[in-house]
């Protein structure tokens, strides 16, 4: 066993309500610079819908994460010898227009303008060109739009396009979406220059910018397409897990920032030797397998592995009351994005509950075998597109999920009216003593209880200078005349 | 006088800025260490110019190399006539990829809405001309590889002993005088630009573990 410490996030979609307020904190804070302007570290796309990039998941085109061949899983875009030989252009990357255009308004006009009849108009002009632009796509161009023919009809997840045409099917929820932070990072593996790397100690992803080169391959790489070139520096960037904020034990800006409080940010501990593994078993299987790389932190085995490896006291302790380990081991309530793209996410979804149809205007009877959800039960978002999201097409867990909400939701509302719920959790294996926990996490948690983070106490650890480390870490700032000189 | 200056004084000042400077913006600053690509913006236009550049020079250039490294290795193959042709159709082949390739990305510069600095001009400026002598000296002073290991070689010897002795190339014709002047202009450059990306190639990678850890503890 040898066991390690990875930060992860859980995002509870039952409570989404797609504000940005997310996206918004994570730009202010990393992204408002030049050659950053297009990318959003964190961002939140309606589903179905187009994401951002456009159509990401669609890997025929952009060929990112892991294939099993063989016995062995490798890259889906390039080899090592291919990565030679397409040094000099990347054939399957995304360019600027797959994003969008980033632009601004020539404000300066409202005040500079003649004086005439029509009123001075300020004009879009493109952050890159400076020169005036047509805006045609923009970032959550679809937002909301989930009947969209043009958008949200060509997600690759929605297997029978006609559901969304009949205004009665319509449906969506939000995904916001950071880098995962995956146990098996296909752009750590893809950089021929190995400039990304996994930190040992809490398992973020980083780029480490005095030595990537711009050679683009992790950009490929990534499936979920959160590795962005700055056209500006010429180096990769991604989302960087707010690290100087976590090594104090303080929340992500995202998860923090977060007025619907769907963040939980806490500690796994996992077994580095079973994650290939883990990542060779069928589609279907993937969720479990991954389930059983992360060990019970309250397990005397793993503690005393963990200790062998150097893993401190602290973050022992934090895995144990983990947020984290709650709800995606031991609840089994959270699912990574596309098990399927086998690079292993740590950042976990808790999937959306959502209205039954009433069908031909027949009203359902309420009662309490009904509410409890089967797959053949007429969900607004259809079980199958939860699937093919979040457990690579195996429908029972994702049911079995819904079921636990569902119950929940059944036991709370009964309490509080004062009627009996029957045994209604006793059909999804919970107890009253988890209902009331689970109850707790999702609606009245502290900021400590969502935010379980161990400080890395990096003041004992390094003796190097702050702004040192953390300019040669996750973003590079241009000094001088871009390109040379 | 001349001459001196463009066989002796230039690429000692060419080899010596990029032996010092070189390393100094190594230690000093790589954050502007890249490719500095434009795939990202434009890329219709790219793979035209860069694709047949890169493996046109990348190719040639190593054939430069092997000749100075190893001269009497390839004047016995080049005493083979039918293979001095067959390597010098190959050259000039790969010198038309460079040549089309180097002027693909010079007009792509020019035409397109690349935010452009005066040094990605000169650059392309200066391998488009290089593309250029390199070409015609190929169709117009036949068997290059031949004479190239009588004159070129022993000279460019003589530089790297400290002895210069320009009387080997001193006679030979003005292209290939531009050509020599284009090549150290070019050196002189390189540690100043973006060229320097041409000083790692990613070899190492394919013998590495495809995940990369670094702990903080051990100082990584």
């Amino acid at each position: 066993m040898d066991v390690r410490a990875q930060l992860a996030m859980v995002f509870n979609l039952d409570k989404c309500l797609g504000c940005h307020t997310c996206s918004i904190a994570c730009k202010n804070i990393w992204t408002d610079r030049k050659g950053a302007e297009y990318m959003w570290w964190n961002n939140v796309e309606t589903k179905p819908g187009a994401g951002y990039p456009k159509f990401w998941e669609d890997q025929r085109k952009y060929r990112g994460g892991w294939v099993v061949k063989g016995d062995k899983i490798k890259l889906k875009a390039f080899g090592k010898l291919s990565t030679l030989l397409n040094i000099f252009f990347q054939p399957y990357m995304p360019k600027l227009d797959d994003y969008y255009h980033p632009w601004t308004y020539e404000y300066a006009k409202l005040y500079e303008g003649i004086e005439e009849e029509d009123q001075p108009v300020a004009e879009p002009i493109s952050l890159i060109t400076g020169k005036k632009m047509e805006i045609n796509f923009g970032p959550n161009w679809d937002d909301d739009l989930g009947g969209s023919r043009l958008y949200a009809e060509r997600d690759v997840n929605l297997e029978e396009r006609e559901i969304i045409r009949d205004f009665g099917n319509i449906f969506m929820f939000y995904i916001p979406r950071i880098c995962n932070h995956c146990l098996n990072p296909a752009c750590v593996a893809a950089c021929p220059q190995r400039a990304i790397y996994k930190r040992g100690e809490d398992g973020i992803v980083l780029v480490d910018q005095n030595t990537c080169r711009g050679w683009r391959f992790c950009i490929t790489a990534c499936p979920y397409k959160k590795v962005y070139y700055n056209w500006n520096t010429g180096k990769s960037e991604k989302c960087i897990f707010c690290y100087p904020r976590t090594e104090t034990a303080q929340a992500n800006a995202c998860a923090h920032s977060c007025v619907g409080r769907i963040r939980y940010v806490g500690v796994i501990l996992y077994d580095a030797e079973k994650v290939e593994q883990a990542l060779k078993v069928k589609d279907e299987e993937l969720v479990n397998a991954q389930r059983e790389v992360i060990l019970n932190p309250r397990d005397e085995d793993v503690v005393k592995s963990a200790r062998k490896n150097g893993i401190p006291d602290s973050w022992i302790e934090y895995a144990v009351r983990s947020p984290v380990y709650t709800l995606v081991k031991e609840y089994a309530l959270a699912f990574p994005l596309h098990p399927e793209y086998r690079t292993m996410p740590m950042t976990f979804y808790i999937p959306p509950l959502s209205p039954l149809i009433a069908i031909q205007s027949m009203l359902y009877d309420v009662d309490d075998d009904y509410l409890i959800i089967n797959k053949f039960n007429k969900l607004r978002v259809p079980i199958r597109y939860l699937a093919s999201l979040f457990s690579a097409g195996n429908e029972e867990i994702i049911v079995e999920a819904l079921n636990k909400l569902m119950a929940l939701r059944i036991y709370m509302r009964a309490k509080n009216i004062g009627e009996n719920s029957g045994d209604v959790l006793k059909k999804v294996s919970l107890n009253e003593k988890d209902a009331e926990k689970l109850y707790r996490l999702f609606t009245l948690a502290s900021y400590d209880e969502r935010f379980a983070i161990p400080s890395a106490h990096r003041e004992y650890l390094e003796e190097r200078d702050a702004e040192e480390r953390k300019g040669w870490r996750g973003i590079g700032v241009i000094r001088g005349l871009r390109g040379g000189i | 006088m001349l001459d001196e200056l463009i066989f002796i004084a230039l690429p000692y000042f060419a080899i010596a800025l990029a032996v010092v400077v070189t390393p100094y913006r190594y230690i000093s600053n790589r954050l502007e260490w890249s490719t500095f690509s434009t795939q990202f913006i434009e890329r219709k236009t790219l793979f035209w110019g860069s694709i047949p550049w890169h493996y046109g020079v990348v190719i040639l250039l190593i054939g430069h190399l092997i000749g100075f490294l190893f001269p009497s290795t390839i004047q016995a193959i080049l005493s083979n006539l039918s293979m001095l042709l067959t390597l010098e159709s190959i050259a000039l082949t790969l010198g038309l990829l460079a040549l089309i390739g180097s002027f693909i990305l010079l007009m792509r510069r020019a035409l397109s809405n690349l935010e452009s600095s005066i040094v990605d001009y000169i650059l392309l400026f200066l391998i488009f001309f290089q593309a250029v002598t390199g070409v015609y000296i190929a169709v117009f002073n036949r068997w290059g590889m031949e004479w190239y290991l009588h004159t070129a070689v022993p000279w460019f010897y003589s530089l790297l002993t400290f002895s210069p002795n320009i009387s080997y190339v001193s006679a030979l014709p003005l292209v290939f005088k531009l050509h020599v002047i284009g090549a150290f202009l070019i050196l002189a450059f390189l540690p100043f630009t973006k060229l320097v990306h041409v000083l790692f190639l990613p070899i190492g990678f394919v013998k590495d573990p495809p995940i990369l850890y670094r702990w903080v503890k051990r100082g990584d």
